[in-house]
């Protein structure tokens, strides 16, 4: 799946002649890269590839030339140092300048993606000939094709959620979230999502919330002891200046699963909340303590919170 | 041995070679042996750290700041000056025990201005470039260094900051995203050093807390339900330490993680267990085995040993701090 332009170019490339053995480039005199073995200062041994390629491509750049072997030679840079923002952006300015077609450029740039997906460089180039082509529409694909191989891949969420943002694509992405929970109940940026798509879209009255405590309540229950799904459902209410007590399907959720013995310490942080909501310091109290137990690795922490019921 | 000759694999990063020269100075400063490197050694490499620093173009200090390395001519038109470079820059200069009179304050500053978004937040180069936490945090430590706000919108900053505290407590990149504990200790320290961090309220600063604590299993991870990873041990380190949690960290756990994730044969830390070492987290791997600890002191928010720190703070700091 990954044989895609920029592959090929690769293979290709490897092969052929050094541009300073290609008769078409002898007009450019390339400027060597500086290389400094006397007084070496993290001082990269490039290989004759690179400096090669890195020559005439700080030659073309100084003499600004925007043509179609600029182009090619960028595309050669990059494979090199998929990271310099120098010569991705000098690509840019040669789209631009020579007007060229942005389809190929999206082929290339997903390849790249499917390539190096947490390269930042390749996203923005991608963001970039959107906004001048303002063709989103392929938008949503690239970054469900990306999360399928990553499904917490932070470039990748950033993008669709800019491209959301942007084209407001609103709809189907809180089914997509559904079909990812459903895949990774524990996938802490398809909770994310959700509380993105909703504040959005609908926001947050208090008939939503209700409805997503319900919905997370069915997850909690699946897996009490999953943090994304508790951070979920804590936070909503408290994002939205809202008080525990005013839902009672998530307070005696909680209660239950207490009552139930499940040893789960989001459930105890929780409870805690609520009991220090309902002014029920002692409760409290005895929550922090079994957590200094049953979390004990946050052992001084929960000492400390018990120590602040204390201190009015 | 990064500081030398460095092999053909790290073409690739060639583009945050600074960044390779600043782990190394300063991961040598944390162990105690910047005093092996001889003066003149010194003197070289700060000289080629200010051969990277960019001059104006007239009034256009859109390029200012320092470059990453030498291997485009720093005349040719796009190759501007990155934040991240300016950062690493700065505190690599300091580690050397340089005094900084040889930055271009005033071109530093302009060129930081450039850089600023309407959002508050910050491109990473005046170019374009995607914007986020991370350079609000560069934006910070060099205004801090040069003890120069003029290149931040410090209101502006702080407001893009706290709208992307997430749900969860933690800090995101950027509006909407989810909190990671990259960006977290990004913020906390930002707004640590433009004096902001007392404008989160109370509710918020405690679900900060809270989220922060979770990242710990043993070592930490940067998100929940993902694995740990060494450098999030600063990063979280740092940030629980700003906060005036330290205590609240299991040291023991997290050394114990670190130590599974030390290489025997070649030294330095790798991601996890049984990887290939870099330089980027055999750096975060000492740092955090020590944020906490304060066996060797490390500035939590600058991210230079307090050594560093406090040659600053007496050669070259002009006001009371």
């Amino acid at each position: 799946t990954i044989n895609t332009n920029y592959f090929i170019q690769s293979n290709l490339s490897m092969a052929e002649l050094l541009y300073r053995d290609r008769p078409e480039w002898n007009d450019i005199t390339p400027i060597p890269l500086p290389y400094n073995d006397r007084e070496p200062v993290v001082q990269i041994m490039y290989s004759e590839r690179f400096k090669d390629v890195y020559s005439y491509m700080a030659a073309i750049m100084k003499n600004k030339e925007y043509s179609e072997r600029a182009f090619d030679l960028t595309t050669d840079a990059i494979l090199l140092n998929t990271a310099n923002y120098t010569v991705w952006h000098y690509r840019r300015e040669i789209l631009r300048e020579l007007k060229l077609d942005l389809a190929p450029e999206m082929e290339y740039t997903r390849s790249v993606i499917a390539d190096q997906p947490k390269n930042y460089q390749v996203w923005h180039h991608r963001r970039c000939i959107i906004e001048m082509s303002g063709d989103a529409s392929k938008e949503l694909q690239l970054t469900e094709e990306t999360l399928d191989k990553d499904a917490k891949n932070y470039h990748a969420w950033d993008h669709r959620q800019w491209v959301l943002n942007q084209y407001a694509m609103w709809d189907g992405e809180l089914d997509y979230v559904d079909e990812l929970l459903t895949k990774d109940l524990r996938n802490n940026s398809a909770w994310n999502q959700r509380y993105f798509v909703i504040n959005s879209t609908v926001g947050w009255s208090k008939e939503t919330v209700e409805k997503e405590l319900e919905y997370t309540a069915d997850y909690i229950s699946k897996a009490p002891n999953n943090e994304s799904s508790w951070n979920y459902a804590t936070g909503i209410i408290k994002k939205n200046s809202m008080k525990y007590t005013e839902f009672l399907c998530f307070t005696d959720l909680c209660r239950r699963l207490h009552q139930s013995n499940v040893p789960s310490p989001f459930l105890m942080s929780a409870l805690a909340e609520i009991y220090i909501e309902e002014e029920n310091s002692t409760a409290a109290s005895n929550i922090f303590e079994k957590l200094k137990e049953l979390d004990s690795i946050r052992a001084n922490y929960w000492s400390y919170r018990q120590q602040e019921l204390t201190a009015c | 041995q990064m500081l030398g000759l460095v092999p053909e694999m790290y073409q690739s990063i060639d583009s945050s070679r600074l960044t390779v020269l600043y782990f190394s100075l300063s991961a040598l400063d944390l162990l105690g042996k910047i005093e092996k490197i001889s003066d003149n050694r010194k003197q070289e490499i700060i000289r080629w750290i200010y051969s990277l620093q960019n001059k104006p173009c007239d009034d256009d200090y859109a390029r200012c700041g320092f470059i990453a390395t030498d291997s485009l001519p720093s005349d040719v038109d796009a190759n501007y000056g990155h934040i991240a470079m300016t950062y690493v820059a700065l505190c690599s200069l300091l580690i050397l025990g340089d005094d900084l009179s040889r930055v271009d304050r005033d071109s530093v500053i302009n060129g930081l201005k450039c850089l600023q978004l309407k959002t508050g937040a910050y491109q990473c180069i005046a170019l374009g470039s995607e914007s986020d936490a991370r350079f609000v945090y560069c934006a910070a430590c060099i205004s801090s260094i040069l003890q120069d706000w003029r290149g931040m919108d410090k209101d502006r900053a702080t407001e893009f900051l706290m709208e992307s505290q997430s749900y969860e407590g933690g800090f995101a990149q950027n509006v909407g995203r989810e909190a990671h504990g990259g960006s977290t200790f990004c913020s906390i320290a930002a707004l640590t050093l433009m004096n902001k961090l007392d404008d989160l309220p109370r509710q918020r600063r405690n679900d900060l807390l809270r989220w922060c604590l979770q990242r710990q299993q043993t070592g930490f991870n940067g998100r929940p339900n993902k694995p740990m990873d060494t450098c999030y041990s600063f990063w979280l380190g740092a940030s629980l330490k700003l906060l005036g949690a330290q205590d609240f960290v299991n040291q023991d756990a997290n050394f114990s993680f670190l130590m599974t994730t030390q290489d025997r044969y070649i030294g330095g830390f790798s991601k996890w267990a049984g990887y290939m070492p870099d330089v980027l987290h055999s750096y975060f791997g000492i740092a955090g085995m020590h944020v906490i600890s304060n066996e060797v002191e490390i500035h939590p928010a600058l991210n230079i040993s307090m050594r560093a720190f406090r040659h600053w703070q007496d050669n070259i700091a002009t006001t009371a701090v």
